[in-house]
């Protein structure tokens, strides 16, 4: 993996229901977001692996965002619950290589909010420049 | 000559009697649930068939490496190193075995292959043990970290490893050196076929073993001893420096002033589970053993033992199904039925896929069999 560049991505995992519904009323009223962010659609964030995520770091991704349902409004139960393990688990062994912790985050949404949506995903693209790798 | 044919050559596979010899002992083909495979069988394919029909071979992936049909070949057959040049040509058509965990390990070990990495690793050191950053003695702990990080769920030992390690040490006056930038010594990807990151972490190795002008690395990894030791010669070039796992090292040391403090089990029974790299591969079989008696136990032999010890069932972090969890339940049922109280390894990962298995509903006795790395027994009577 090359050094972190300025244009590098910001992979950003979503479930597909209370999350995505943000993203699309995001969508829907036309606002501009940041061209770095890819997102990627899961049926629910209780998908995602320690491995997934840290196959978009090997890729060269700048940080990884988790959005999931609120606490209680998984669609599944417990997706979100253990998307947040996975994202401990994960976030040890990037603090083991040497990675700032604040390229990967875990945030719960509410349903078709957009404003929140746009809140988190400012505030974690801020971190994420603020917070680039050690080296 | 053509890549493949040269990998025939080299490793003798065309030299094969089609005796079956290996077939009856290889642990995937006497595990099998349907369907046959066996090493004779991918040896015949490989000659008469040739290089397409080989690489799509399932036995091409699930083979362990384990070396246990070359033990036994007439013909020495060296099918585990055919395997692993077969691997390299189907890696590099883009073809590959299905990862384990979600390919989390070999992401590890892939992002540990980028020049410009920090790791920040050596936060389990505690303040009670010595190191000496000058010392000529390195202790290389390899993935031991991220292991730690990854399966303590499952009640691995970890980095309790790794501090025993440091503690024997200590105990024997080294101040060991400890490298803050240490790489994956590559083994994993190594035997995946992976060569392009497998010399890209090997180099990044040699260049920060070489820069610290030691004389010697001591591990607690049978897999990273056996490819610093063995492979990066082979691949990549001599670190100069010798290469010990800890039992190794340990039986050249005086003896350890040990504590007679009980050893908590009914019996005094142990047994212990040869890990394929430290036994077949480098054939280090009594030092362990010796070390186990000096703690006061009586260790029983498995039926499969030395030589003939049987792989914890998974290699390299790939291809893990039912075959494999059928080898790790029988060889805990064979540990459980020695009457031991103990099963030890000397080898990380035999010790995670092992306490793996016993995670499976319905393992009776044998899945409440402990299991310690020699490292930490010897460690915590010091």
């Amino acid at each position: 993996m090359s050094k972190v560049k300025t244009r590098q991505k910001v992979i950003l995992f979503t479930c597909s229901w209370h999350a995505y519904s943000s993203l699309e009323a995001v969508a829907r009223e036309r606002i501009s977001c940041s061209t770095a962010v890819v997102p990627i659609r899961l049926s629910c964030l209780g998908r995602i692996s320690p491995g997934i995520i840290l196959k978009a770091f090997e890729g060269g991704a700048a940080g990884v965002l988790l959005l999931g349902c609120p606490e209680g409004q998984c669609r599944y139960q417990t997706g979100n619950l253990e998307a947040r393990k996975v994202v401990e688990e994960t976030r040890s062994l990037l603090l083991l290589l040497g990675y700032d912790e604040n390229r990967l985050e875990y945030q719960l949404l509410p349903a078709e909010n957009g404003e929140k949506y746009l809140e988190v995903l400012n505030q974690f693209l801020e971190r994420v420049q603020n917070g680039r790798k050690k080296s | 000559m053509n890549k493949f044919k040269e990998i025939v050559e080299a490793n003798r596979a065309w030299l094969c009697l089609d005796c079956g010899k290996c077939s009856s002992v290889c642990s995937i083909t006497l595990n099998l649930i349907e369907g046959y495979t066996s090493p004779r069988l991918l040896v015949e394919t490989a000659v008469a068939s040739g290089e397409d029909i080989t690489l799509e071979d399932p036995l091409l992936w699930s083979c362990l490496t384990c070396q246990r049909c070359s033990e036994i070949c007439p013909s020495e057959v060296n099918f585990s190193a055919f395997v692993q040049g077969a691997r390299q040509l189907a890696f590099d058509q883009g073809l590959s075995g299905s990862c384990t965990h979600s390919g989390m390990i070999q992401g590890w070990m892939r992002m540990m292959a980028d020049p410009d990495l920090e790791q920040d690793r050596l936060g389990w050191l505690p303040d009670d043990l010595a190191v000496d950053q000058d010392s000529d003695t390195i202790y290389f702990p390899g993935c031991l970290p991220y292991y730690d990080a990854a399966f303590g769920e499952l009640g691995f030992e970890g980095l309790a490893i790794a501090r025993g390690a440091v503690k024997i040490l200590n105990a024997l006056g080294i101040k060991p050196r400890i490298l803050e930038n240490e790489r994956c010594c590559g083994h994993d990807l190594y035997w995946q076929g992976d060569m392009e990151t497998f010399q890209k972490l090997a180099a990044l190795n040699l260049e920060i073993i070489q820069a610290t002008g030691a004389k010697r690395i001591v591990t607690t990894c049978p897999e990273c001893a056996y490819t610093l030791r063995t492979t990066y010669p082979e691949e990549i070039g001599d670190l100069g420096v010798e290469i010990y796992h800890l039992s190794e090292f340990l039986a050249d040391q005086p003896l350890l002033k040990t504590s007679e403090k009980s050893s908590g089990l009914e019996s005094g029974k142990v047994t212990y589970q040869d890990p394929c790299r430290l036994g077949r591969f480098s054939g280090v079989y009594q030092q362990p053993r010796d070390l186990i008696a000096s703690l006061g136990y009586e260790l029983v032999e498995m039926d499969h033992a030395r030589s003939t010890s049987i792989c914890c069932g998974t290699s390299c972090w790939s291809s893990c199904g039912q075959v494999n969890k059928e080898i790790q339940i029988s060889r805990l049922e064979e540990a459980s039925s020695t009457g031991a109280g103990l099963l030890v390894t000397s080898c990380l990962k035999c010790q995670i896929h092992l306490k793996c298995a016993q995670k499976i509903p319905g393992g009776g006795d044998s899945s409440q069999m402990p299991i310690r790395d020699l490292t930490t027994l010897v460690a915590e009577r010091i």
